[in-house]
């Protein structure tokens, strides 16, 4: 990692016995289902940030939050000094929080339903998540403090972590180029529908829905356009080979 | 022998009459130590009186840390590598397949073996790579495209060629797995050294990585005793498939 001024300065702040958990790389790796992994914050964290959270609708994704939410947990203000980032650090943990929570949000009982509707039935979910913690409405405030330049890696990262355990979640067990392909479309889907979101005054997001509906419906009819002409280009190219192979060319 | 007054209103710090003197003191406590004795069981005691705690017969509950940042990397590139790695050997028998079995129909059965095996291989590791998670390589097209010319272009010089690139694509595939069959077996030797628990999940990685390259090298034989060194520019050959693996092993990992 390259060591920007701001970084060097973060890296000496933290304790020499927690330097190495900033080399960690956040991005997913092998998940084993025997050796589980801890939790992604420490209690301390955990409980500040938590309490702070509750102070978003009143406050917004603000320092005064984090602050009221250190008095709340029986910290002292000082220890808002755990996080350098200070309220996108707020954003992050929402973020997380919520995306390790999926699983326990929405179960699929019924294995007949497609993975498509499965998808939209996470994308909704997490979508009414941000609802029901009432963080919706200062949703514009977060997406502000996550497109600043420094911030911009770790939403993004976030965002494809979400995707993908989106489609985990959703049972699909594609491992090709299509993993690529469906992840990425799946993060640019949610992305708009968020910001969408934000907007939406209508009872129960039905909006929103049938905005989903719309995009989710756009991406099934171009993806099939695609992978049908790439069918096509590879039936072709098969047809050409054995036509020449049936006149005695020697390939 | 000392006796207790009963002093109900008054209670005072030690009973009247406690104190003792010298001789009675050591006598009383000779015999209460007597006393206390008769309870321990000296080693020449029986059998049936031996303590039998429960600790003693059940096995202990071990302990089972987290997988460490730099192993959860490691089989995230080995098992994407193994994945690409069958990707390209079942794409090279299905190019090598109809030339090879139109000329040499004595060998179709041999060829839909390998090729049984190798869709087994990459079955397996499909399911492992969606299980736990793990992105597949980045140039999956690219190798599916180049690993489709290997076997159209070897099978176009002919059986030996074709078998003189079985040769070469399973040696280097053999090594590979060796290598991560020893590494993860240092895992799990260290593990049981500290006295953790080493799993079920790793166990059965390693006996399925252990049997895929056995077979591996089973082709490795089938593609020798079919006259693989009989390739006519075998030593060009061969090298520039090895390395071209070697090169693509690389690539995997990273991207």
């Amino acid at each position: 990692m390259s060591l920007t001024p701001l970084a060097l300065r973060n890296v000496l702040r933290t304790p020499a016995s927690l330097r190495p958990l900033l080399l960690q790389s956040p991005r997913a790796c092998y998940h084993s289902y025997e050796h589980t992994q801890p939790p992604p914050y420490r209690d301390a964290d955990a409980a500040i940030l938590s309490s702070a959270l509750t102070y978003v609708p009143a406050q917004g994704f603000t320092q005064e939050a984090l602050t009221l939410g250190a008095k709340d947990a029986g910290y002292l203000d000082i220890s808002t000094n755990l996080f350098p980032k200070g309220a996108f650090e707020l954003v992050k943990y929402h973020l997380v929080t919520q995306r390790l929570g999926l699983k326990d949000r929405i179960q699929f009982p019924d294995e007949k339903m497609g993975v498509g509707r499965k998808v939209r039935s996470l994308v909704l979910e997490r979508l009414r998540a941000n609802a029901d913690t009432g963080v919706v409405n200062r949703w514009q405030e977060a997406l502000a403090l996550m497109s600043l330049a420094e911030n911009i890696p770790t939403s993004l990262r976030e965002l494809s972590a979400l995707s993908d355990e989106i489609w985990f979640l959703a049972g699909d067990v594609s491992v090709d180029t299509s993993w690529y392909t469906k992840r990425a479309s799946l993060s640019g889907i949610y992305a708009a529908t968020e910001i969408y979101q934000t907007t939406d005054q209508s009872t129960d997001f039905k909006d929103t829905e049938q905005f989903l509906d719309r995009r989710l419906e756009e991406l099934r009819v171009m993806g099939g356009a695609v992978g049908n002409t790439l069918e096509w280009v590879g039936f072709q190219g098969g047809a050409l080979v054995n036509l020449m192979r049936s006149k005695g060319v020697r390939i | 022998m000392a006796f207790v007054l009963p002093r109900a209103a008054v209670v005072p710090s030690l009973p009247l009459k406690a104190r003792l003197t010298p001789l009675a003191f050591q006598l009383q406590a000779r015999s209460r130590n007597v006393s206390a004795r008769r309870t321990i069981i000296s080693s020449a005691a029986s059998p049936a009186t031996e303590p039998e705690p429960e600790r003693l017969h059940k096995p202990q509950p071990s302990r089972r840390k987290p997988l460490s940042a730099e192993q959860k990397k490691y089989l995230d590139k080995a098992l994407r590598v193994n994945q690409a790695g069958e990707l390209a050997a079942t794409l090279i028998y299905t190019a090598q397949m109809p030339p090879i079995n139109k000329a040499y129909p004595h060998l179709r059965p041999l060829m839909k073996h390998m090729y049984d095996q190798e869709a087994g291989h990459f079955k397996k590791f499909n399911e492992l790579l969606a299980k736990h998670r793990i992105r597949p390589t980045a140039m999956y097209p690219l190798w599916q495209a180049a690993a489709t010319f290997l076997g159209w272009s070897t099978a176009a010089m002919g059986r030996e060629a074709a078998m003189a690139c079985t040769e070469a694509v399973e040696t280097e595939i053999g090594e590979h797995y060796n290598g991560q069959v020893r590494e993860l077996l240092t895992w799990m030797t260290d593990m049981e050294n500290r006295g953790e628990e080493v799993g079920e999940e790793l166990r059965l990685l390693i006996e399925d990585i252990r049997r895929i390259r056995d077979e591996e090298l089973e082709h490795l034989d089938h593609a020798v005793q079919n006259d693989a060194k009989e390739a006519n520019p075998y030593e060009l050959l061969t090298g520039v498939i090895r390395t071209g693996c070697r090169g693509a092993i690389w690539v995997s990992e990273k991207v």
